[in-house]
């Protein structure tokens, strides 16, 4: 039995080669993909675009404009001539956040009764954007103000909150999408070589070669599981290296239990591979099911937005969706140094829709066989 | 070029789409299907932190602070850390997102004029999400300062007013900027089975076949292009009723000019598919190609969530990709209630693309031919 899935591992092997492209492509784009990505995202927001229109024209004023730009987040880059033209840059996105200083701002703040009026406006057609410069905004305004005026609400609070944030403590945004872009690939790559192939060896007509010979239909899954676990892993390790060499994202916990169920994982997902294989006709079909699968997937398992934070239907489906276990585990290892202590149940869960899926698909390829 | 014949490759390749439902479903119905699903991934509002306490204090006062921080239920009490409990294991568990300690003294600092020591740890793991969360706590712990003061007759807050809108969207509703910013991306999907489309004749050998018949490269390809710009064009019309129905996104816009926008759009995706049918040998690869290199980098790069990053790189590939500008036009239709003559600029950008993609295709396409 062994030797026989080694021959049909090595008859794959030899197809991947002989289409050298492709291999080249399904080795290094990922990669290179996740290089260009880190090297293109701004760890942070900063440097919004700022319209001021000054109407008041005074020392004052240009104090709380220089504040302004003062901010990490924002950076004063038009000065409109009038509340038209302000309007305008904001419709057409060239500022994220317009500040309006009226006339009289200056004669407002010298006198104790009057209250000084500023207004801002945003651009909320991004939201996120939109109120990171909007807080900077009323940030800086705050501090402005306890500069230039005494009143008692402006003296020091008597609640001193001190915070410590842990595990990532400059905000880096890489930090959260570096893992979930490294997981997200290996997920990728170990469905698309797994479901394609059975595919493409119907619509090639090859399966009823594959047929004929004395191989088992369990002999055929595994022998067409082996090439996508090797090729999966191979990028995980790839990624990993890049990740932690060259954009320093932490590795706190343990590579080998990383490493291991990250090889689960792969099993799993090309348990469903195998499946949608099973249900498509042709790879086109194939490809798109996955693409569809992935996009799904990619909703459940908090790449971007934590599971808690979906409504609570979407988050009961979570639950058997591998890939969101998997991103758990990927982020847990990496950032929080979590063990299997803490990461047992998201391992159980995989495997056990690892294993329901393989059953599954094992059992449908049979029908669509015969 | 005769009329006569594209249309008879356009009606084959009409007859592939409708032929099957399962490709006919994945080109005009998934879209929306996705769009449903997907947005939820960048439905990044915090609106539930999950907090754990430690008071050490045990005085009306901090019973009273902890109350006023979670009265509106955004940050939810979700455990009593004991004595010698670790902080740690809180975050690696995914227990809390947030842990306050409240020292001894607490009460007699905080009404006394003294400063009280509230430490604040937070998970920072998620960076996005932690940095909203520490800015909303500083927010109501200033909020519970200014409430132990007696009240100040005329004037609010420091003295100053500040007002703010946010243009577009006043709730700063992630969904609201999210929905009509993910249509640019879900609606590759016409282009992608294009692209397996071109790639499966030349796999097949239909192509060649193809050759044989009277019907000229330009006809080919225009015939092609042209049933899947349709259909695509059908997957837009039921994107646009789940933005508006299900999501409540507004449309500002005219519905006409939209689809006018869209068609552009569909140009130079199609375009970009075109290249790519002309590198890959195989689906495998056609598809590799598009979703590394279009799909999943549009997330990040194309100002979908950060805006656009301000390095000369960044802002080559960002304006080179399709998405980046529909995005634009999305969201500015949606929100803004542009027109084509106002969004000129990314619209002649796209259509720029898709003549570029094309002219180049068929130069090498015509090579192939002979």
């Amino acid at each position: 039995m062994l030797l026989r899935i080694w021959n049909l591992v090595l008859k794959e092997f030899i197809q991947f080669l002989r289409d050298w492209l492709m291999t080249a492509f399904i080795l290094t784009l990922p990669v290179l993909q996740l290089v260009l990505l880190a090297q293109t995202t701004s760890s942070r927001i900063s440097d919004l675009r700022v319209a001021v229109l000054d109407l008041d024209h005074s020392n004052r004023s240009r104090r709380l404009v220089t504040a302004l730009d003062n901010r990490r987040e924002l950076r004063v880059h038009h000065y409109p001539a009038t509340l038209a033209d302000t309007h305008r840059l904001v419709e057409q996105g060239k500022a994220t956040l317009a500040v309006i200083v009226p006339a009289g701002f200056a004669a407002d703040l010298a006198d104790v009764s009057r209250t000084p009026n500023i207004q801002l406006i945003a651009d909320a057609s991004n939201n996120i954007p939109a109120s990171v410069a909007l807080s900077a905004a009323r940030g800086a305004i705050a501090v402005f103000a306890r500069e230039t005026r005494f009143f008692p609400e402006n003296l020091a609070s008597t609640i001193d909150l001190r915070t410590t944030v842990r595990f990532n403590p400059t905000f880096n945004f890489r930090f959260f999408f570096i893992p979930a872009q490294v997981g997200f690939i290996v997920y990728q790559v170990a469905l698309t070589v797994s479901s394609i192939g059975l595919a493409r060896e119907r619509e090639l007509g090859t399966l009823e070669q594959l047929m004929v010979v004395p191989l088992r239909r369990i002999e055929l899954v595994i022998g067409k599981a082996i090439p996508a676990l090797v090729i999966g892993a191979l990028n995980f390790l790839f990624m990993l290296a890049v990740a932690v060499f060259a954009f320093h994202v932490p590795l706190r916990g343990s590579l080998l239990l990383l490493f291991t169920l990250t090889l689960l994982f792969i099993v799993t997902e090309i348990g469903y591979g195998i499946f949608i294989s099973g249900i498509a006709r042709t790879q086109q079909q194939a490809i798109l099911f996955v693409f569809a699968l992935a996009m799904v997937d990619m909703t459940f398992s908090g790449y971007l937005v934590r599971v808690k934070y979906l409504p609570a239907a979407l988050q009961a489906i979570a639950q058997v969706v591998p890939f969101h276990h998997y991103l758990t585990i990927v982020r847990g290892v990496m950032l929080k140094g979590a063990g299997l202590d803490v990461l047992w149940p998201h391992a159980a869960a995989m495997l056990l829709m690892g294993l329901l899926v393989t059953v599954a698909a094992v059992h449908n390829l049979s029908r669509s066989l015969d | 070029m005769s009329i006569r014949r594209l249309l008879a490759v356009a009606r084959k390749e009409f007859r592939h789409i409708v032929r099957d439902v399962r490709t006919l479903f994945l080109v005009t119905v998934a879209p929306a299907f996705l769009l449903a699903t997907l947005s939820y991934v960048f439905a990044m509002d915090v609106d539930r932190v999950d907090i754990a306490v430690r008071d050490l204090d045990h005085t009306p006062l901090s019973r009273r602070f902890v109350a006023s921080l979670t009265a509106d239920g955004d940050f939810i009490v979700v455990s009593y850390v004991q004595q010698g409990e670790e902080v740690e294991s809180l975050f690696t568990r995914d227990v809390a997102d947030l842990v306050l300690v409240i020292p001894h003294g607490f009460a007699d600092a905080a009404l006394g004029g003294g400063p009280a020591d509230v430490q604040c740890i937070v998970d920072g793991a998620d960076a996005i999400t932690a940095s909203q969360t520490v800015g909303l706590m500083e927010s109501r712990v200033d909020a519970f300062v200014a409430s132990l003061r007696p009240p100040r007759p005329g004037g609010a807050g420091n003295g100053f007013d500040v007002s703010d809108r946010a243009w577009y969207n006043e709730p700063l509703k992630s969904l609201v900027s999210m929905v009509p910013g993910m249509m640019a991306i879900i609606l590759c999907m016409p282009a992608l089975a294009l692209a397996l489309a071109l790639t499966r004749e030349k796999e097949t050998g239909s192509f060649e076949n193809l050759i044989a018949t009277p019907v000229r490269g330009t006809e080919y390809l225009v015939g092609k292009l042209l049933a899947y710009e349709i259909s695509g064009l059908v997957s837009v019309v039921l994107a646009w009723f789940v933005a508006t129905l299900w999501f409540r996104v507004p449309f500002r816009g005219s519905f006409p000019a939209f689809l006018l926008l869209a068609a552009d759009y569909m140009v130079a995706s199609t375009g970009i598919s075109l290249m790519v049918a002309n590198f890959a040998r195989n689906q495998q690869t056609a598809m590799f190609l598009i979703l590394t290199v279009f799909f999943v980098p549009s997330f990040f790069i194309a100002g979908l969530i950060t805006p656009i990053a301000d390095e000369p790189i960044a802002r080559a590939v960002a304006y080179a990709l399709p998405t980046t500008h529909f995005i634009t036009i999305c969201r500015s239709v949606f929100l803004k209630g542009l027109g084509p003559v106002a969004l000129w600029r990314p619209a002649s950008i796209l259509l720029g693309i898709g003549f570029a993609a094309r002219a180049a295709s068929l130069v090498l396409f015509k090579k192939k031919l002979v």
